[in-house]
């Protein structure tokens, strides 16, 4: 047995063990993506990255425990990591929540996101979770498909449209596939922005959004 | 077939590589040892000195490795072999290696009995035969540097002795020693220049000894992190089980360092040398060479290295009759520039692709398992000179923290372009402005990147920072393989940032999210600023990205890959602000910021640049100074590098 000392909470493992066993069996908790027990343990992700006694950040999935070795699973330093690679796999994954098949409530992507803060997922990928029917498909001008989610999309699940209190996200394939939804369901733009300007009116990208939407919207027909 | 040491002298001489004797290599050069014979021993020492003087008293060494045969090295040699055929002298023309002064490539060797030993540089196959005539009167006022005097040669007052050079004088010569000298294809050569000395010694002694020797020798890896390799040797040979393995890392990828393609084409024995006592300190069975298959001479010398050690019994099973079994395989690597990473580098051997989170350690669990050490090509060249010279010799040089010497490849703006082997501890400033010459006139330092693409650059202003692991590394840069470009006034930092980003962009492997992902954007934000899209925030993000990156990849290269741009931001800032705040860049590199302008007090107005332009936006009559319509102007700088007078300027 090892002696392993996780978030200096004394805490013994077996020989050959990791971090992540060590971290569980001391009853904290560290979010992973790729670590899949027994099957894959190849620390890509790096979203399981914890601090080390010396300073050193390093997988807990995939590093051995050794005797006395002490593990902070929640520093300042661990979280500030963690939001910016959650960022980064953000940076580059197709956020189409609305035709996404983990809609129904088991994406670890956007539970991260949210407990992280980090920005970049419409409230669309959280409407869903609460059995209401898309306000879009019912003609009304939602703002859901371009707000920055983590409310938890209270006034859709009363049957009102979103009016993006949260802000808008500016990132442009979101926005594109928020007009390609907009276009589909025959929902015109002029009545979208005007709900846009109730609480985003002195926003700064107002008029990029508008551009970018705008133009996916209509030059959608040509093809 | 001449007759050659490694051959038997008489039909007393027993050795073989099924019969191995103890006392082969030292029987080599004062032998015979088993029987007294006149005729053999004058046999023998009659070789070696045809060895060292050529065996009709002229020798004309010309050296054939990567960087002289690019130079035109081929061509020269077969100018040499065809003026010796027409003059009908009877002369040896020895290849040898390069002396890693690249500067004067490709240059000749001619040594003759009686005469100073002259070096000429940058030899043109048309100059060959008034060289060799010149010589063979008596005349080396046209040498580029001689290595003796005699006193006897015309015009020798004026040329310079190779020792009082400023580029030769302050190296000190330790593995390199021989490189320019011995013929690398040849075994023969490089025992009678006192080759295989150090693995007859450590063959002597224990193995704990040897690692005992090269501890007190104080060396650390050459390939980079600078780990004391004996601690790694100890490790792996305290490991259980029967089968381990050595590797030796030859897979030098970063852009501007070739000191190992230099040792390994010309010195190539040396290398396997190394290799050899690691094993047996270890206790390795099997070696591995993993050589980049875009060096190919590289990987040619190197196997044919190995074939003749095994000829003659210095590989294989019990060798030299110490019961010592030790077979060495040369693998050619794709060329990636993350397998010089050791996990990768194992990876491929397996004949997978990618790093894998350390620990546990290759040298506790390595290739397929088993314990396996992975020497850099330099480090396993100083352990053979370490065991043949001794510790002390070796320790004498370097720092306290830091012993012995390390090769470093000065390129960039520098006059005298090469690889220089210097004791780690010498500054910077004697590297690059006493041994590489400096920039070119009218140029000054702005700064010099050591390390490669992994590395930092470090400003002109700290130039007197001893080269050292740690003093490097305080400075923001890593000494890694010891590539150094100097940088001069006439670049932006911005820009060279994004060059080395885009290197390691195009190198990441993929594998863990913010080397792939992190670096892209990094360099997406960089080539904003260029463009003169950027702003303040980019600055922020550009650092805290960059830090990110460093401290949570999952290898060396994405943990060093900011390092560039991290480097450039601590010292350069200033440079970046220019280019976000009023976005003009200092050094007029990024052509986007750059306003081109036609100065009409030169303009002949020849009209090549109104011919040249993309955009057409330079108008004016034939003869009359032309102007350049800055709405139209796409920045793509074309007219600057036509104008045959210099009259378009940026500004």
């Amino acid at each position: 047995m090892v002696k392993v000392y996780v978030n200096d909470k004394e805490v013994e493992v077996g020989e050959g063990s990791y971090i992540i066993d060590a971290v569980i069996k001391a009853g904290y908790s560290v979010p992973t993506l790729c670590f899949f027990k027994g099957i894959y343990r190849e620390a890509s992700c790096r979203i399981c990255i914890v601090e080390l006694g010396n300073g050193r950040l390093v997988p807990a999935c995939a590093y051995p425990v050794s005797e006395g070795l002490r593990v902070y699973t929640n520093t300042e330093r661990v979280r500030r990591n963690r939001r910016v690679i959650l960022e980064l796999i953000l940076a580059s994954h197709k956020i189409k929540c609305q035709s996404c098949p983990r809609k129904g409530g088991f994406c670890q992507l956007l539970d991260l996101a949210r407990e992280y803060g980090v920005e970049g997922i419409p409230v669309c990928a959280e409407c869903p979770l609460h059995g209401n029917e898309c306000l879009l498909v019912r003609g009304e001008p939602c703002l859901g498909p371009i707000t920055i989610a983590g409310c938890g999309s209270p006034c859709t699940r009363e049957g009102t449209i979103c009016i993006g209190c949260r802000g808008p996200i500016t990132r442009r394939d979101v926005l594109v596939e928020a007009a390609r939804l907009y276009k589909e369901h025959k929902i015109p733009l002029e009545e979208v922005f005007s709900k846009m300007k109730l609480f985003w009116n002195n926003h700064p990208s107002l008029d990029k959004i508008y551009n970018i939407l705008l133009e996916t919207y209509n030059g959608g027909e040509k093809k | 077939m001449t007759w050659t040491l490694m051959d038997k002298c008489c039909n007393r001489c027993w050795h073989s590589p099924e019969y191995p004797c103890r006392h082969y290599i030292r029987c080599r050069l004062s032998g015979p040892l088993c029987h007294e014979d006149v005729e053999c021993r004058v046999r023998r020492s009659r070789r070696l000195k045809e060895i060292r003087y050529g065996r009709h008293g002229f020798k004309i060494n010309v050296p054939l490795a990567s960087c002289t045969i690019a130079a035109g090295a081929h061509e020269v040699y077969e100018a040499v072999v065809k003026e010796v055929k027409s003059r009908g002298i009877l002369a040896d023309i020895h290849r040898t290696g390069c002396m890693g002064m690249c500067y004067i490539d490709p240059w000749i060797e001619l040594s003759k009995k009686g005469m100073p030993s002259a070096i000429y540089a940058n030899v043109k196959p048309s100059d060959v035969p008034r060289i060799i005539k010149e010589y063979l009167e008596g005349d080396v006022s046209s040498a580029f540097a001689l290595r003796n005097r005699t006193g006897n040669a015309k015009g020798e007052d004026k040329v310079p002795l190779l020792d009082e050079l400023e580029p030769w004088r302050n190296q000190v010569r330790w593995v390199s020693r021989n490189c320019g000298i011995v013929d690398p294809e040849s075994i023969e050569e490089y025992i009678a220049l006192g080759g295989y000395r150090g693995l007859d010694r450590a063959l002597n002694m224990r193995p704990e000894e040897v690692i005992e020797e090269i501890r007190k020798s104080g060396l650390r890896g050459r390939g980079g992190a600078g780990f004391p390799t004996w601690l790694k040797w100890k490790i792996a040979r305290e490991q259980p089980g029967d089968v381990k393995y050595i590797i030796m890392n030859a897979d030098e990828g970063d852009p501007g360092a070739f000191m190992n393609r230099l040792l390994a084409e010309s010195d190539p024995h040396r290398v396997l040398e190394g290799m050899i006592i690691a094993a047996y300190a270890i206790g390795a069975s099997k070696g591995f060479i993993f050589v980049r298959a875009e060096k190919p001479l590289m990987a040619e010398r190197l196997s044919k290295a190995v074939e003749q050690a095994r000829k003659y019994g210095l590989l294989g099973d019990n060798i030299l009759g110490r019961g010592f079994s030790f077979d060495v395989e040369v693998i050619l690597s794709a060329g990636a520039f993350v397998c010089g990473e050791e996990t990768a580098l194992i990876a491929a051997i397996e004949g997978r692709t990618r790093p894998r989170q350390r620990p546990p350690y290759p040298a506790t669990r390595g290739l397929w398992g088993k314990p396996t050490i992975i020497n850099n090509v330099e480090t396993l060249a100083h352990v053979a000179t370490i065991m043949a010279e001794g510790w002390e010799k070796f320790a004498k040089y370097g720092t306290e923290k830091t012993k012995g010497t390390k090769m470093f490849c000065v390129t960039g703006s520098v006059k005298r372009t090469g690889a220089y082997e210097v004791p780690v501890g010498t500054t910077i400033e004697k590297l690059v402005v006493e041994i590489a010459g400096g920039p070119p006139e009218g140029r000054k330092i702005k700064a010099v990147q050591i390390g490669g693409p992994s590395g930092g650059c470090v400003p002109a202003s700290l130039l007197s920072t001893p080269i050292d692991y740690e003093t490097l590394q305080k400075a923001g840069a890593i000494m890694g393989s010891g590539g150094i470009v100097v940088i001069d006034d006439h670049s932006c930092m911005v820009d060279v940032a994004k060059f080395f980003t885009s290197f390691t962009v195009a190198e990441s492997c993929g594998k863990c999210f913010p080397c792939r992902i992190g670096m892209k954007i990094l360099y997406d934000i960089l080539e904003k600023i260029t463009n003169g899209e950027g702003s303040e925030e980019d600055l922020e993000v550009l650092e805290e990205l960059g830090n990110v990156i460093r401290s949570s990849s999952l290898c060396a290269l994405g943990g060093t890959a900011p390092n560039p741009v991290l480097s450039t931001l601590r010292y350069f800032k200033d440079e970046y602000l220019a280019h976000v705040r009023s976005k003009r860049c200092p050094a007029k590199v990024c052509t986007k910021l750059v306003e081109y302008w036609i100065n009409p007090d030169k303009c002949t107005g020849c009209g090549t640049c109104a011919r040249n332009c993309p955009s057409k936006a330079i108008s004016g009559e034939l003869g009359k100074p032309h102007v350049i319509d800055k709405s139209k102007c796409i920045h793509c700088g074309q007219c600057y590098i036509v104008c045959p007078v210099g009259a378009v300027e940026k500004r």
